[in-house]
């Protein structure tokens, strides 16, 4: 008998998926839950899923310097319905012939506008809403939809079917695990997904603090034997430390540079593709490693890249620039022109991989920093950006000098005031009391960088 | 308004007749054809003004790309004051400064400017506009019904009642509720984190 709350939180899981759930959730070895969530898809989502599982495949192609029509008309339409677009968009703006023109947004629309961002007739009973990790230099709450989250899972399949791994989903098996690694509390949970036919799922933190021991860790992944990994590079560094005995068909790396070094240490370990995945959680998925490793290949059919200078133009034919992302299929948030922060350059002559749609090259993403504590030990700037989550910083830049003081400017939310006492004794916690801090309010970050994005966290320590 | 001015329909039909280097882009940084503040000086001079100085200039000239629509609006209704009726009077080139620099922005950023050539309710409104702006109502016209008709037709206006209204404050306070319900907040599994 599957309990209601499971139901709520899994509305279309079966017995077998139930039991699934539970054999992950009571294994001996299993680290130490603190989460439950599910991924509250419901019947009608599934033919939704379907169609966009067909489309991904179908409706890919290569793009010119602007949005195909589908995509202008897609805006076009969206004018009635989006406040903020409604502003930026005269009535009557040629979107084909002035795209060039078409004002950019970026964060600060999602953090201090989002009533002027959702459509005014999206039905919002199914709204979640997932926290950036900050490491961008902007603290976020993006609203988002299951459903969509369910097509981002599609993005995956294909993802790793241009990579030859084409997983077998079940009930009887895991399909993933996701590893952090982080010294600060993160969620800690098990799931089954609907839309991978009840399989497996489950986020685990390799920190001593979460396991019973290093041993119950690698006894945990010896059994439930995911089928791929997903993951930043700080926790597949302590899969490969903790000596977890693994064998997935597939690595998917996010949120930070995998470097070529740790690629290597990995693919030869495990024995398995490793793709770079590049996504952000205001866009969805933007983009996967092309299998010759030829760059980054735009994902989904329905998001226009381009690359664009610090005025809003796309920049000229192989010069790096902003990437910016139009469409997308979180119904709460429509894209146009989204500045991500990040840099590259959009390769759109054919790839000899065979995949249609535009390449990013010399892509520049967010480069994994670490910082000391007064102790000594590793503090790692995401668990840095939760701590400052929790107050109202739109953007942040925390930097630790050779000596290991550490100097965080901050750009609050005007109206809501910010304590910076408390901002203080929250870095404290992970710095130690010992550390030299200095912090000071700048209501200008990032608007003196001309679109260019705030370098947020920066060490100077030689280690 | 207290002065009678030309025939609206003449100043509409001149909106109308718009010629294509009026529409073209306007220079923005490196991009564009036309300079904004060579056409407007070259304006004032025939109204019976001095060119624009430097910093007059300044106002219509920009590399900044969100103002490509009021640039294109200043050619626009500079065009429209070309009409040898405010070239004749020789005395409209102040208030024809004034309003070019700031009276076009906030209507700019709502319609495009071609549409104030090929939309005939908003050549009506431009017309109305300059009218005002220079302190004249149309010919034949009571200085009560033209300020209604630019009322009316005023697209100013009528985004600042759409964006008052009660239905609009409403919806921002339920999509602030909807983020901080607790089933939002607990979110959906994520296979994969950014």
């Amino acid at each position: 008998m599957i309990p209601l709350e499971r139901l709520e939180r899994n509305p279309l899981i079966t017995e077998a998926g139930y039991c699934r759930l539970n054999r992950i959730l009571q294994h001996p070895c299993a680290p130490r839950w603190n989460y439950v969530v599910g991924d509250r898809i419901e019947s009608g989502d599934l033919s939704l899923v379907e169609e966009y599982r067909r489309r991904v495949r179908e409706d890919r192609g290569p793009s010119e310097g602007i949005p195909p029509p589908a995509l202008l008309d897609w805006v076009e339409r969206l004018r009635e319905r989006v406040p903020v677009l409604r502003q930026v968009l005269p009535e009557g703006f040629n979107l084909a012939r002035d795209w060039a023109y078409v004002p950019t947004m970026d964060r600060e629309d999602l953090a201090l506008r989002i009533e002027q961002v959702v459509p005014v007739d999206e039905d919002l009973s199914r709204l979640i809403v997932y926290d950036t990790s900050g490491t961008t230099g902007h603290a976020l709450r993006v609203p988002h939809h299951p459903r969509a989250m369910a097509q981002n899972q599609v993005l995956i399949e294909y993802a790793l079917e241009r990579h030859g791994v084409r997983p077998f989903f079940g009930p009887d098996t895991v399909a993933c695990v996701n590893l952090g690694a982080q010294e600060a509390n993160t969620v800690i949970f098990a799931n089954v997904f609907t839309i991978w036919n009840q399989a497996g799922f489950a986020k685990v933190n390799l920190h001593p603090k979460d396991w019973g021991s290093t041993e119950h860790a690698r006894a945990f992944f010896r059994e439930i034997a995911p089928l791929f990994l997903t993951g930043d590079p700080v926790g597949f560094a302590e899969l490969l430390s903790w000596e977890i005995p693994v064998r997935p068909a597939a690595i998917l790396s996010t949120a930070t540079a995998l470097s070529e070094g740790l690629k290597n240490k990995l693919r030869a370990s495990l024995g398995c593709p490793v793709v770079d995945w590049y996504s952000v959680t205001e866009t969805g998925p933007i983009a996967y490693a092309c299998p010759l490793g030829r760059g980054l290949h735009i994902l989904p059919h329905d998001i226009f890249v381009e690359a664009l200078d610090a005025e809003g133009h796309p920049v000229r034919e192989g010069e790096s620039g902003e990437i910016a992302v139009t469409g997308g299929h979180n119904p709460f948030v429509p894209l146009l022109r989204y500045r991500t922060g990040d840099w590259g350059r959009i390769e759109r002559s054919p790839c000899p991989c065979g995949e249609v749609t535009p390449r990013i090259l010399d892509f520049e993403g967010r480069d994994p920093v670490f910082f000391r504590s007064a102790e000594g030990s590793v503090v790692n700037a995401v668990d840095i950006g939760r701590a400052l989550r929790r107050f109202p910083v739109v953007q942040h830049e925390v930097v630790q000098r050779a000596d290991g003081s550490c100097e965080v400017a901050l750009r609050g939310v005007q109206r809501l005031g910010l304590d910076l006492e408390r901002v203080e004794s929250a870095l404290r916690e992970l710095l130690g009391a010992g550390i030299v801090l200095s912090l000071r309010l700048d209501e200008t970050l990032g608007e003196r960088l001309r679109g260019r994005k705030v370098q947020p966290y920066r060490s100077e320590r030689a280690e | 308004m207290s002065a009678e001015g030309p025939q609206l329909e003449k100043l509409t039909r001149r909106l109308a007749e718009t010629p294509e280097e009026f529409l073209e882009d306007p220079v923005i940084g490196s991009r564009g054809m036309v300079r904004a503040d060579a056409v407007v000086s070259d304006l004032l001079q025939d109204l019976g003004g001095p060119p624009l100085t430097d910093a007059e200039a300044a106002a219509f000239a920009s590399s900044d790309p969100k103002r490509l629509n009021q640039l294109r609006l200043i050619l626009v209704a500079a065009w429209l004051l070309h009409d040898e009726w405010f070239t004749a009077a020789q005395k409209y080139a102040a208030q024809s400064r004034a309003w070019l620099s700031g009276g076009l922005g906030a209507l700019a950023a709502l319609v495009a400017a071609r549409l104030f050539v090929s939309d005939p309710e908003r050549r009506e409104e431009l017309a109305r506009l300059c009218l005002s702006a220079l302190g004249l109502r149309p010919q034949a016209e009571a200085e009560g019904q033209a300020q209604d008709r630019l009322n009316s037709l005023s697209s100013v206006e009528r985004e600042k009642v759409i964006r008052a209204t009660k239905g609009q404050l409403e919806r921002a306070r339920q999509i602030r509720e909807a983020m901080k319900k607790k089933a939002a907040e607990e979110a959906a599994a994520k296979a994969v984190r950014e």
